[in-house]
C-alpha cells in the first residue's frame, strides 16, 4: 500500500505511522510525539514578529505531499575516518546502528525562537536526515562530504542534520542539498551542531534547491569551551528562503566566524535572521554576511549579538554589506546589538547596501572587460571576502563552483584577459 | 478626442450616486483594480488608486477632508483629483483617475 | 539555552514614534510656568483669561473646551476633535521602552495660567537644587527652571532681539498666537509633516497641544543668532503638549534650541511635543535640543523635517534627562541634493531609558545623510540607538553613513543598537557603523596616574568620547554639558 501523507495534513496519528513505517524503537516514537505536541501548542508567525515582517508565509506550499521515503545521502568520508570511530550516515541507518548516542542527542534542545514551530514539526516529522559524530579526541584529514537529491519539485521534506565533535575532536563536513526547478515544495530542514570542548570544527551548507522551493530553515551551533566553529551559509537556490540561526557561545574561550553568501536573482528572496548568544567569558563571535543581488531579488537580514549579563570580555562583530546589481534588487540589512554586559573586549556591527562603485567598474573595463565581465570579477572580489576564511579547499570549490553562473570564474576572467 | 480613442479610452461605471455619502470615500473593484472614489461636500466626484503609497493602507476605508483623502494607518493625505501627497508620510503620489457622474451613474475613465 | 527573545514588534519603521500602554500611575498637579507679574512687553497673549479645566483626564468635550477657550477657528477645533478620535481608536505598538506607567485619564491637559507661584523652592527635589549650585546657576534662573515663579530677566533680551527679527520680517511667536495672526500660512503647514493619526502620540498632541513656537523666515533672510525656545515669555514654555512649526523659505537660514542643560523639573509626568520643520529649496535649518527633565518625565516626542531641493537639515538631540525618552528625530529628503544630518547624544543614568536615533527617508535622486550617535550608559542606565534609513526606488547616487557609539560605564548598564535599513534603488552607497564598548581600563590607569580621581578621569574620557557632536552646540550649552557629565560621573546628582 501506498502511503501518502500531506503535509498540511499532519496530526499526532501521522506522526505515529512515520515512525511505525520507519520501525522506530519507543523511545524515539515518544520523542517525535513530545516536539509534535510542542508544535501545536506553538503557532506559526503571524507575520507582526519583528523576525517575520519583511517575509510573508501566505504562499508556503502547505498542501504538498510529504516526502516519507527520504533521498538516499551521499556521504563521502577520507580514507581512515572511519576506522578513527568517525560516523556520517543518514539520519535513518543512525537510528538503527548507533541508538544510544541518537538517543543521547537527537531532539534535546529548542533551536532559534523565532523558528520555534518549525524546529518543533521538523523534529517531529522528519523522515530523513543526517547524522555526523566525530569522537573525542579524533581530528579528522580531509573533508566530509554529505549531499542529498531531492528527486521532486512538489514536496515536503524536513530533514534533520545533526552533527557532534566531542571534546578535542577536529572535522571538516560539507553538506549539500539539492532539487529540481518548477512546482513550488517546501523543505524545513533543519540543522544542530555541537562543538565539545576544544574541539575545531569547520562546517559548511550548500543549498542549491530549485527555482520554486520554499526554504524555512532553523539552524543551531552551540560552541563549547575553548571550541573553534567556522560555519558558512551559502544560499543559492530557492524561491524563498527564510533561515533562522542561533550560534550559542556557551563555554568559556569559544570561538566562532558564522559566514553567509547570498546569491540571488529573478524573484528570490532571501530572509536570514541570526543570534550571536554570547553567554559566556572571553568568547568571540563574528559574523560576516554577504549578497549580490540581481534582477528583482530581494535580501533582508536582521541578524541580534546579543552580549549576556555578567559576561567578561567578549568579542563580537557583525557584518551584513548588500551588493545591489540592478534597479530592481532590493535590501534591508538590520544588525542589532543588545549589550547586556560593560567589561567587553570589542563589540561592533556593520551593514552596507548599494551598488558597485562606478570607478571600479570602469577601471576594470578599461583593462578590456566587457561590462558583464567586469561586473562578475568585481563581484568575485566582493565575495572574497568571506571566500577567504573558507579554510577547506574542496568547501572554498565547491561554493564557488556552485556560484559561478552568476559571478563567472577564475578562469573565465583569465580567458578574457 | 476622436471616435476611436473615446472608446480607448473608456469610462467604467464603479458605482451608483446614492452610494457615497457627501464628504465621504469608499472602495470600489473594478476590472481587478481597487479604486477609492470619493465626492467632496461641494459634490464633486474623484477617483485614486487604493492603495497608500506609504505602507500599503486601504485609503478608501479613510476620511475625506475637503479634498484631501486620510490614510486610515498613518493618516497621509492624497489630493482627491490629482492623486499629488498633501501630507506626510507618504512621499510617493498615486494614480489618479477622471471621474464624472453621468447620470445616475459615477463614471472613472481606467487608462 | 537562549532566553525569551522579546520581539520588536511592528511598527518603528513605518511611522514616526513612541507608542503607549495604559496603565495607571497617579500624578501630582502639572501646574509648572507662571507668567511674570508684570507683562510690561505684552503682545497679545491669548491665555491672559482663565479656564475652568480642573479635572483631570480627557474627552471629547474637554478637547472642544480647549479649542473654544482658545478662541480658534472651527477648522482648528474638527481636527482637534478627529485627533482625539484617532487617538483614542489607536492600538498601542509594543516596541521601544516600557510605557506602563502612564495613565492617561490621570493627567491635566489644560493648565490656565495664573499669576500666583503654585510651588514654592522646597519642592524641587534635592538633586536638582543640588546641580543647580554645581552648575553655578543664578538664583533667579534656578527659580525659573525649576518651574518656580518670578521675574526673569531674558524679558529685556528677548524684546530687543525681537524688534531686529521683525525688521527682517521674520516671524517668532508662540503657536497659539501664530494662529491668530497668521491663519493661511499655519493652515497651509500644519499637519502637513505629522498628520493626527501618524501614531498615538502626535495624535494626543494635536487633540490637546498648547504653546510651542511658530518660526517663519523669509526667502534669502540668514538669522544669525539661535532663536532660544526661552525667550518667548509665555506660559507653556515647558508645556506638556507643545506644538512647534519652522518654515524656512527658500534660502534662508536659522537656528533655533530648545530647552537647557540644567535639570528642568517638571510635575507632569508626561511630556509630548510635536515639532514639524519645512526646508525650502537651498534653505538650511538646525534644531538642537537639549533635554534634562527629571527623572519622573515621560519625554515622547515626534520630530520630523522636510527638506526640499539643496536645502539642509540638521537636528542636534541631546538626552540627558526623563526616566523614558522615546525621540526619533525625522526627515524626509524630498529634493533633490537635501541633506540631512542627525547628531545625537543620550545619557542614561540609574532607572533612566534613553531610547533615541533618528530616521531619514531618502525621496529624491542625490540626497545624502548622516546619523551620529553616540551614548552613555551608567549605574542601572539603557540606552537604545533606534534609526532608520529608508531609500525609494529611483533615487540614484543618494549616499547615507550611520555611525553610532556606545559607551557602557557598568555591569549592571545596558546599550542597545537597532538600526533599520530599506534599501530598494541599487545605485547608492549606504553604510552602517557600530561599536559599543568600555572605557579602556589603560587610559584610565594613565589619566589617574597624572593626579586625577577615577571620576575625573572617567569624566575626561565621557567628554572626549562626546566631543565631535558638543562642539557643534552653542558655546554655554557646550560649558554646561561638560560640566554635567562631570556631575554625573562623580555621582553626586542623579
Amino acid at each position: 500500500m501506498t502511503l501518502t501523507q500531506t503535509a498540511s495534513a499532519l496530526d499526532a496519528d501521522a506522526i505515529g505511522r512515520i515512525s511505525d513505517r520507519l520501525d522506530e524503537p519507543d523511545w524515539l516514537r515518544a520523542l517525535r510525539g513530545r516536539w509534535w505536541e510542542r508544535a501545536s501548542v506553538t503557532p506559526p508567525p503571524t507575520g507582526q514578529e519583528e523576525e517575520w515582517r519583511r517575509t510573508s508565509l501566505d504562499a508556503l506550499p502547505r498542501d504538498v505531499e510529504l516526502l516519507l521515503d527520504a533521498p538516499r545521502l551521499e556521504t563521502y568520508l577520507p580514507p581512515g575516518a572511519a576506522e578513527a570511530g568517525v560516523i556520517l550516515t543518514d539520519l535513518r541507518t543512525a537510528v538503527a546502528e548507533h541508538p544510544d548516542l541518537i538517543e543521547r542527542l537527537l531532539g534535546q534542545a529548542d533551536g532559534p525562537g523565532s523558528h520555534a514551530h518549525f524546529w518543533a514539526l521538523a523534529q517531529a516529522a522528519w523522515t530523513g536526515g543526517l547524522f555526523c559524530h566525530v569522537p573525542r579526541g579524533v581530528a579528522v584529514d580531509g573533508t566530509l562530504v554529505a549531499r542529498q537529491s531531492i528527486p521532486r519539485a512538489d514536496v515536503a521534506y524536513h530533514p534533520v542534520s545533526l552533527v557532534v565533535a566531542e571534546e578535542g575532536a577536529s572535522v571538516t563536513l560539507l553538506e549539500e542539498i539539492v532539487s529540481p526547478d518548477g512546482a513550488a515544495g517546501w523543505y524545513g530542514g533543519i540543522a544542530e551542531l555541537r562543538a565539545g570542548q576544544g574541539a575545531r570544527v569547520r562546517h559548511a551548507s550548500l543549498q542549491q534547491l530549485g527555482d520554486g522551493a520554499w526554504r524555512v530553515g532553523a539552524e543551531r551551533v552551540v560552541v563549547g569551551q575553548d571550541a573553534v566553529v567556522t560555519t558558512l551559509n551559502a544560499e543559492v537556490g530557492s524561491r524563498v528562503t527564510k533561515l533562522g540561526l542561533q550560534v550559542l557561545m556557551s563555554g568559556k574561550g569559544g570561538t566562532s566566524k558564522v559566514l553567509g553568501l547570498l546569491a540571488a536573482g529573478d524573484d528570490q528572496q532571501i530572509d536570514i535572521n541570526t543570534i550571536q548568544d554570547l553567554a559566556a567569558d572571553h568568547t568571540t563571535s563574528d559574523l560576516l554576511y554577504l549578497s549580490a543581488l540581481y534582477d528583482r531579488a530581494h535580501a533582508s537580514f536582521y541578524g541580534i549579538t546579543n552580549v549576556r549579563h555578567g559576561t567578561k570580555q567578549t568579542s563580537s562583530y557583525q557584518e551584513c554589506r548588500n551588493l545591489l546589481l540592478s534597479p530592481q534588487a532590493g535590501a534591508e540589512p538590520i544588525p542589532v546589538l543588545e549589550i547586556e554586559a560593560n567589561d567587553i573586549l570589542r563589540c561592533g556591527h556593520g551593514a552596507t547596501a548599494g551598488a558597485i562603485d562606478p570607478t571600479m567598474l570602469f577601471y576594470a573595463q578599461t583593462r578590456g572587460l566587457d561590462p558583464d565581465a567586469a561586473e562578475r570579477m568585481i563581484v568575485r572580489g566582493f565575495f572574497e571576502q568571506v571566500v577567504a576564511r573558507i579554510e577547506d579547499e574542496t568547501i572554498r570549490e565547491r561554493v564557488l563552483s556552485a556560484l559561478a553562473h552568476r559571478i563567472g570564474s577564475t578562469e573565465e576572467q583569465e580567458r578574457a584577459a | 478626442m476622436t471616435a476611436l480613442e473615446q472608446t480607448a479610452s473608456r469610462f467604467v461605471t464603479v458605482a451608483r450616486a446614492g452610494d457615497v455619502e457627501p464628504g465621504t470615500v469608499r472602495v470600489v473593484e473594478i476590472d481587478g483594480r481597487s479604486l477609492c472614489i470619493g465626492l467632496t461636500e461641494d459634490g464633486e466626484w474623484g477617483a485614486i488608486d487604493n492603495v497608500c503609497t506609504h505602507d500599503g493602507g486601504t485609503l478608501g476605508e479613510g476620511e475625506l477632508d475637503e479634498t484631501g483623502v486620510e490614510c486610515p494607518r498613518h493618516g497621509g493625505r492624497f489630493d482627491l483629483f490629482s492623486g499629488r501627497v498633501l501630507a506626510l508620510p507618504p512621499v510617493r503620489p498615486v494614480n489618479a483617475y477622471e471621474t464624472e457622474l453621468v447620470g445616475d451613474e459615477v463614471q472613472v475613465r481606467l487608462e | 539555552m537562549l532566553a525569551e527573545h522579546r520581539p520588536n514588534q511592528s511598527g518603528f519603521a513605518e511611522t514616526g514614534d513612541p507608542g503607549v500602554t495604559e496603565e495607571r500611575m497617579a500624578l501630582p498637579n502639572p501646574a509648572l510656568s507662571q507668567i511674570p507679574d508684570s507683562y510690561k512687553y505684552g503682545w497679545n497673549d491669548p491665555e491672559a483669561t482663565s479656564l475652568n479645566i480642573a479635572q483631570r483626564g480627557l474627552s471629547a468635550e474637554i478637547v472642544a473646551e480647549i479649542s473654544r477657550f482658545k478662541g480658534e477657528p472651527e477648522w482648528m477645533t474638527k481636527l482637534r476633535l478627529k485627533a482625539y478620535r484617532h487617538f483614542e481608536a489607536r492600538p498601542m505598538p509594543n516596541w521601544g521602552a516600557d510605557l506602563s506607567g502612564i495613565d492617561f485619564q490621570d493627567i491635566f491637559y489644560y493648565i490656565a495660567p495664573t499669576n500666583k507661584a503654585v510651588q514654592s523652592w522646597d519642592d524641587v527635589p534635592d538633586y536638582i537644587r543640588r546641580t543647580y549650585d554645581k552648575l553655578g546657576i543664578p538664583e533667579a534662573e534656578k527659580k525659573y527652571l525649576a518651574g518656580v515663579g518670578g521675574q526673569y530677566d531674558s524679558e529685556v533680551v528677548y524684546h530687543n532681539i525681537r524688534e531686529d527679527l521683525e525688521k527682517q520680517g521674520v516671524l517668532f511667536l508662540g503657536t497659539d498666537e501664530a494662529l491668530k495672526t497668521h491663519p493661511e500660512m499655519f493652515r497651509e503647514y500644519f499637519g502637513t509633516v505629522i498628520p493626527a493619526n501618524d501614531n498615538k502620540l502626535a495624535a494626543l498632541n494635536t487633540a490637546v497641544w498648547s504653546g510651542g513656537s511658530f518660526i517663519y523666515v523669509p526667502k534669502g533672510v540668514h538669522v544669525e543668532l539661535p532663536l532660544q525656545a526661552y525667550f518667548r515669555i509665555n506660559t507653556e514654555n515647558m508645556g506638556q503638549f507643545e506644538r512647534t512649526l519652522i518654515i524656512a523659505d527658500e534660502g534662508s537660514s536659522v537656528h533655533y534650541v530648545e530647552g537647557c542643560t540644567a535639570p528642568t523639573y517638571s510635575t507632569a509626568s508626561l511630556h509630548s511635543a510635536v515639532v514639524e520643520i519645512i526646508v525650502k529649496k537651498g534653505a538650511r535649518v538646525r534644531y538642537t535640543t537639549i533635554q534634562n527633565w527629571s527623572h519622573n518625565v515621560y519625554n515622547l516626542v515626534t520630530k520630523r523635517a522636510v527638506a526640499y531641493e539643496d536645502s539642509v537639515m540638521e537636528w542636534v538631540d541631546g538626552n540627558l534627562g526623563s526616566k523614558v525618552t522615546m525621540k526619533y528625530p525625522s526627515i524626509y529628503l524630498l529634493g533633490e541634493r537635501a541633506h540631512g544630518e542627525v547628531l545625537s547624544i543620550a545619557f542614561a543614568g540609574s532607572d533612566q531609558h534613553q531610547d533615541a536615533g533618528g530616521k531619514i527617508i531618502h525621496a529624491a535622486p542625490n540626497t545624502t545623510s548622516l546619523i551620529t550617535s553616540k551614548s552613555i550608559s551608567k549605574g542601572t542606565g539603557r540606552t537604545s540607538y533606534r534609526g532608520l534609513i529608508k531609500v525609494y526606488p529611483g533615487c540614484e547616487r543618494s549616499k547615507s553613513t550611520v555611525r553610532c557609539d556606545a559607551l557602557i560605564l557598568d555591569d549592571e548598564a545596558r546599550s542597545d543598537t537597532y538600526p533599520y535599513m530599506e534599501i530598494d534603488e541599487e545605485n547608492v552607497t549606504i553604510g552602517h557603523e557600530a561599536t559599543v564598548s568600555k572605557v579602556g581600563s589603560e587610559q584610565l590607569f594613565y589619566l589617574m596616574s597624572r593626579g586625577l580621581t577615577e571620576a575625573e578621569a572617567s569624566a575626561m574620557i565621557v567628554n572626549g568620547f562626546i566631543e565631535p557632536i558638543v562642539k557643534e552646540l552653542p558655546m554655554e550649552y557646550a560649558v554646561e554639558m561638560n560640566r554635567l557629565i562631570q556631575l554625573q560621573m562623580e555621582g553626586a546628582v542623579g
